[in-house]
């Protein structure tokens, strides 16, 4: 999907169409989705955008005036030093800034067309669709099957077939299933850092979210996981838009099709992946990624 | 494959008119976890409504005057007199006696606890101080009277045992362990720099401590001071069981070995033989309205030095 | 300053600061040491006996056919005491011995009616009984051994008389001898003292009215009003006491004129020197284990046993009773808003006023006096609203309940709060990014994630209740009276109790052991609830660290 040709009429749709027009119509593109193998055309619509976003810990920013749109079924992956405002972004997405009191937004952050911190906002409907893998794991301390079983059981599933099947489901999906099937009763919190890592991602797909924000989902794992966690990560993007932060280059290079790059809480440059690690338009991004970073 | 739910999808955004279950839930259910919270505001207002309510037929009655300043206390007499002078310095005469055994010690506590020994010391000393917190009052009572009191008249020769002594030797074992803990919460949390800073100049532990440490938690101190005054102003049983209850103010002033009568002992005493509508039941319910007065100054004394205490070691 | 000066003050600071927690912990052995020692004698002790009896008759628990074969044995060692009393008391004891004479001479004279006899014999045997018995009295109030040797000798020499033999009349004989036997014993100057004496004696063996003794009641006496009169020594401590009592007359002299009276002891033997009375001094120490038959005891039933005669016997059964009604039912209003005032202060509530107010509200709550809550229940509770509902406004469990919930909101509050922050954020995010709700969030996993430090908070409330006593003063706590049956009755308590009996009548004094069995239970009860709260707590510090 060529830049050039997105942002016109992405935007005069959203300008003139209602908002339920842009929900049946973004409802409808994913829906086609799982169907077509190619990325179909209704994916031209963005499921993320932001414009001017900006996002303040009391009085500090935490990012600023980020403007970036993010393609439905694609994997996009954000880099940049620690501390320039990352995890905020991702987190700003479905709203877990929330908890942290004093937090302040400015600027606008759709999901859907939906304006993510307008009043009317549900924000159980909002996460139930963007879920998210953190950096830590952090499983509930109950057994495999009920944090699994989580998500399912809030949207109302409460048939034991149904919910064993989605829990069998999202293990495998996450690579971990081989592991924990013979004692899902066992406790989430016995697993190897690694295994609870992966036990999360499967949590976040058994809600069967259409957005994966993942907060280096690698970063406590060894290069065999990692390596798992990539895979699957390739797998999910025919079906789900993922975004993913990342210290790690190369992975970000092997999984992502577009890249965004960060420093100090500001969007320097966002485009496709290989265009980010070859040939960056911008000076910053290019010691970045060169490593000439300091 | 496990894919997106699109069949459960709903909507991102949803007018109260879409979700008015959910809507009425939320704003129904923090409506209720409020009221549910301010029971705690309930609570205080009714106590101040209730107690000064009882109280103001005396108040109406006898004044506010004699009330304060007379020293006779004879609410049985065919005349009587409701003079609260005696108690009100009763109280706080105990109190006071209190805290002086208290309060050194419990500094010294304190410094013993945050600055002085290991860990594994603390582990045991820390238990000794919480044991003595959570024995309960009427325990400390009964000490008093049984062991203390025939204790003090044998070895001392007193003519009673069950005097301000007493009361106050007590008093103090039991605002002991709010003192040390909220002083030692204060020392504590001043932070290594600020003693090493001292200590790299060749100050000694007594002169870091004396010099650099305590004045900069003199906050912290005051307010475990405070707490610890409204402990023993408030506190019913020991003073009862312990002091004596005769109505007089020691003279001379200092001898400790008279006995004295609180406010909060001679509720306790004399409710039980005031009957329903008459003045003396609402004198003791003026009494109790002076307690809580005088709890609520002590309880925003301790409050203003608690913050500013907070804010002190904030900063650094 | 000097180094040398400046090192040693600093030594001297140091040692000050550790003297004052060696100080502490002194203070906590002298207040917890003479309750945990003279408290645990309530339900550890050598019981005796009497002990044993009393459980059957009050409680209706004994091995009943091993105990009626005890009495036995017991009674035949007390036997000896009965027999030796009875012989003295025959020497000295004028008026039971001259209505004894009394009434053996009516005696005869309704035997001769019925025997059928002739008139004038009649008339002259009723003569000569009369004689006798005047004569017997004349002796038994004469101090003049003389004139009791010729008068016994007189009445002595009608026993072969014929018209005597097989009649009642041959008592008069006996008693005779034995009161000779008795005054040759004894200086009859001095027989008052030695009724006073006895007097004293038979107090401390068999009680009175108001005294229990050491024997209790004998076998023949009248039953006493008193279940704490009825029984001897119970307790071989008690036992003990007693018989140094009785080994030891105690007197208070003046040493010096204008100093004040010291107490002087001597032995009680003395007073009965050469008499018949003597030999019960050596008697008695050497037989009292059989006669009282001491065994070691573990009286656990003290927990659950009612009490009698002022906590004379019995236990603190209804008044561990009371204080588990008042506290569960105090739990049941103070836990469940607690938590949701916890939960609503850290989840809900933004900084601001309302908070403010919210806090300061708790903080002032905290620090209102106890007995001031005892008037706030009265006022409230008991006088204004209970009418309002329809209950009688009189002091009872639901009123010291509520009033207690009210007291203890605070550290409940103050516990689920910081059990609820210490959750870790990570926990919620989890939870939130899959779409919970807040409420749904807070509980499937805050509050399982909590519970244990709300639990902490729970049990610390659940002492603080179970140990105030001012606030149930006046809104349900009673001394005395029956087990309440409704939530709508007043209760005794372990604290209200022990106030009681610490400051009560002479009767608690004389059972320091129930005194400091009642504090030991609240005091006991108190610490192992808080013990399991330190340790709870540390537990779950220790799993969150771990995590
Ligand atoms: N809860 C918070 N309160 C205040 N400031 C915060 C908070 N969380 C993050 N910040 C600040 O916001 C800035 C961005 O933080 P963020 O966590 O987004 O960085 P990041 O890019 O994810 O870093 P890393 O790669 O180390 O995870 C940092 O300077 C941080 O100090
Ligand atoms: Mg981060």
């Amino acid at each position: 999907m060529p830049e050039k040709d997105k942002p016109m009429p992405a935007t005069a749709a959203y300008s003139q169409a209602t908002k339920s027009d842009i929900r049946m119509m973004v409802t409808l593109g994913s829906r086609s989705a799982p169907d077509s193998k190619s990325p179909p055309a209704a994916c031209v619509c963005p499921v993320i955008r932001s414009n001017g976003f900006s996002l303040y810990y009391g009085t500090k920013a935490g990012v600023r005036d980020i403007t970036m749109d993010i393609h439905p079924c694609t994997v996009t992956s954000i880099i940049g030093p620690s501390g320039c405002g990352k995890s905020t972004f991702l987190r700003s997405i479905n709203r877990m800034n929330d908890l942290i009191p004093h937090v302040r937004t400015e600027g606008l952050l759709e999901v859907d067309g939906q304006n993510v911190y307008d009043k009317r906002t549900n924000l159980v409907n909002l996460r139930q669709q963007v879920g998210m893998v953190f950096q830590k794991p952090n499983p509930f301390p109950k057994s495999i099957f009920d944090n699994i079983a989580y998500g399912p059981r809030l949207q109302g599933i409460r048939r034991k077939e149904e919910l064993h099947h989605i829990v069998e489901q999202s293990l495998k999906a996450a690579a971990i299933w081989d592991e924990v099937k013979d004692d899902l009763r066992k406790s989430a919190l016995a697993l190897s850092g690694g295994q609870q890592q992966r036990l999360c991602i499967a949590r976040a797909l058994a809600t069967r979210p259409r957005v994966l924000l993942m907060d280096e989902p690698c970063s406590a794992l060894d290069p065999i996981a990692t390596g798992r966690i990539e895979d699957l990560i390739g797998q999910l993007q025919s079906t789900y838009t993922i975004v993913i932060v990342t210290h790690n280059m190369q992975q970000a290079a092997r999984v992502s099709e577009r890249a965004a790059f960060f420093c100090l809480g500001e969007l320097i440059e966002y485009d496709r992946t290989e265009k980010i690690f070859s040939n960056p338009a911008k000076k910053q991004t290019e010691d970045y990624v060169t490593g000439r970073f300091g | 494959m496990l894919g997106p739910s699109a069949d459960r999808r709903r909507p991102l955004a949803l007018t109260p008119g879409e979700d008015l279950v959910g809507f009425i839930a939320s704003y129904l259910g923090r409506a209720v976890l409020f009221l549910i919270t301010a029971t705690s505001v309930l609570a205080v207002l009714l106590i101040l409504l209730f107690v000064i309510l009882r109280s103001t037929p005396f108040l109406r009655e006898f004044g506010v005057r004699e009330f304060l300043t007379s020293r006779v206390w004879r609410p049985t007499a065919d005349e009587p007199v409701f003079g609260a002078l005696t108690l009100i310095v009763g109280s706080l005469y105990v109190s006071i006696a209190a805290l002086l055994f208290a309060v050194p010690v419990g500094i010294l506590a304190a410094v013993f606890l945050s600055d002085i020994v290991s860990w594994k010391i603390r582990n045991v000393a820390k238990p000794v101080v919480e044991i003595l917190a959570a024995i309960p009052s009427v325990a400390y009572g009964f000490f008093a009277v049984l062991v203390l009191a025939p204790w003090m008249q044998r070895r001392f020769g007193f003519s009673t045992g069950t005097n301000a002594l007493n009361a106050s030797m007590i008093l103090a074992v039991m605002a002991l362990p709010t003192i040390i803990s909220v002083a030692e919460d204060a020392i504590s949390a001043l932070g290594r720099e600020l003693r090493e800073a001292s200590y790299s100049l060749g100050a000694t532990r007594l002169e870091t401590m004396v010099k650099v440490v305590i004045p900069a938690a003199h906050s912290g101190i005051i307010a475990a001071v405070v707490l610890g005054m409204m402990r023993a102003i408030g506190e019913t049983m020991v003073v009862w069981m312990a002091s004596g209850n005769a109505t007089q103010i020691p003279h001379p002033w200092w001898d400790l070995s008279q006995s004295i009568r609180t406010m909060t002992a001679t509720i306790a005493g004399e409710m039980g033989e005031a009957p329903e509508g008459m003045a003396h039941r609402s004198a003791l319910f003026a009494v109790g309205v002076v307690l809580l007065l005088m709890t609520f100054v002590l309880n925003i004394v301790s409050e203003y030095f608690l913050s500013r205490a907070k804010k002190a070691t904030g900063k650094s | 300053m000097n180094l040398g000066i400046r090192r040693t003050l600093d030594r001297v600071f140091t040692g000050l600061t550790g003297a004052s927690i060696v100080l502490l912990m002194l203070v906590l052995v002298a207040v917890l040491g003479p309750m945990i020692y003279r408290g645990s004698g309530a339900v550890l002790f050598g019981g005796t006996i009497e002990f044993r009896k009393m459980q059957r008759d009050l409680f209706n628990r004994a091995d009943r056919a091993a105990l009626e074969a005890e009495i036995a044995e017991a009674d035949r060692a007390r036997q000896v005491v009965y027999d030796m009393i009875d012989r003295f008391k025959k020497g000295i004891d004028i008026a039971t011995m001259s209505s004894e004479a009394r009434e053996i001479n009516r005696e005869y004279g309704r035997e001769l009616r019925y025997r059928d006899v002739a008139s004038e014999e009649y008339t002259e045997a009723r003569e000569v009984a009369r004689i006798i018995r005047d004569k017997l009295e004349e002796a038994f109030s004469s101090q003049d051994i003389a004139l009791i040797r010729a008068n016994v000798a007189e009445v002595l020499a009608q026993k072969d008389e014929a018209r005597f033999k097989g009649t009642v009349a041959e008592r008069f004989f006996s008693l005779a001898t034995d009161f000779l036997d008795a005054a040759e014993h004894i200086d009859l100057s001095h027989y008052h003292d030695y009724l006073v004496a006895l007097d004293e004696v038979e107090v401390i063996l068999f009680g009175s009215i108001e005294h229990p003794g050491l024997l209790g009641p004998r076998p023949n006496q009248s039953a006493r009003p008193l279940a704490m009169t009825s029984y001897g020594a119970t307790r071989w401590d008690r036992a003990q006491a007693l018989l140094d009592r009785l080994l030891w007359a105690e007197k208070w002299v003046e040493k010096e004129p204008g100093q004040p009276l010291v107490k002087a002891r001597s032995p009680r033997a003395a007073l009965f020197h050469d008499t018949a009375l003597e030999p019960l001094f050596a008697y008695v120490p050497e037989h009292l284990n059989e006669m009282l038959r001491p065994r070691f005891t573990v009286y656990w039933q003290f927990f659950i046993d009612d009490n009698f005669d002022s906590h004379y016997f019995g236990g603190v059964g209804p008044e561990i009773i009371g204080t588990l009604l008042i506290t569960v039912v105090g739990m049941l209003f103070v836990v469940p808003l607690g938590v949701i005032s916890a939960a609503y202060l850290v989840e809900c509530a933004s900084e601001g006023p309302i908070m403010r107010i919210l806090r300061m509200s708790i903080n002032t709550l905290a620090g209102v006096p106890s007995i001031v809550f005892g008037l706030f229940g009265l006022a409230f509770f008991v006088l204004f609203l209970f009418p309002k509902l329809g209950f009688e406004p009189k002091a009872c469990i639901l009123a010291a309940s509520l009033t207690l919930a009210v007291l203890t909101l605070p550290v409940m509050i103050r516990a689920s709060e910081e059990a609820i922050r210490t959750v870790p954020r990570s926990y919620k995010e989890g939870s939130l990014a899959l779409g919970a709700s807040r409420f749904r969030t807070f509980v499937t996993v805050t509050f399982p994630a909590a519970l244990p430090g709300i639990l902490t908070g729970v049990i610390l409330s659940l002492s603080r209740i179970a140990g105030e006593t001012a606030p149930i003063l006046f809104t349900g706590a009673v001394a005395m009276g029956p087990v309440p049956k409704s939530i709508f009755d007043p209760t005794r308590t372990l604290s209200y109790g022990s106030y009681d009996m610490a400051v009560g009548d002479r009767l608690a004094m004389m059972v320091p052991h129930n005194q400091y069995g009642m504090v030991l239970t609240l005091i006991v009860l108190i610490l192992v609830l808080n013990a399991v709260a330190i340790v709870l707590r540390s537990r779950v510090f220790k799993k969150l660290k771990g995590h």
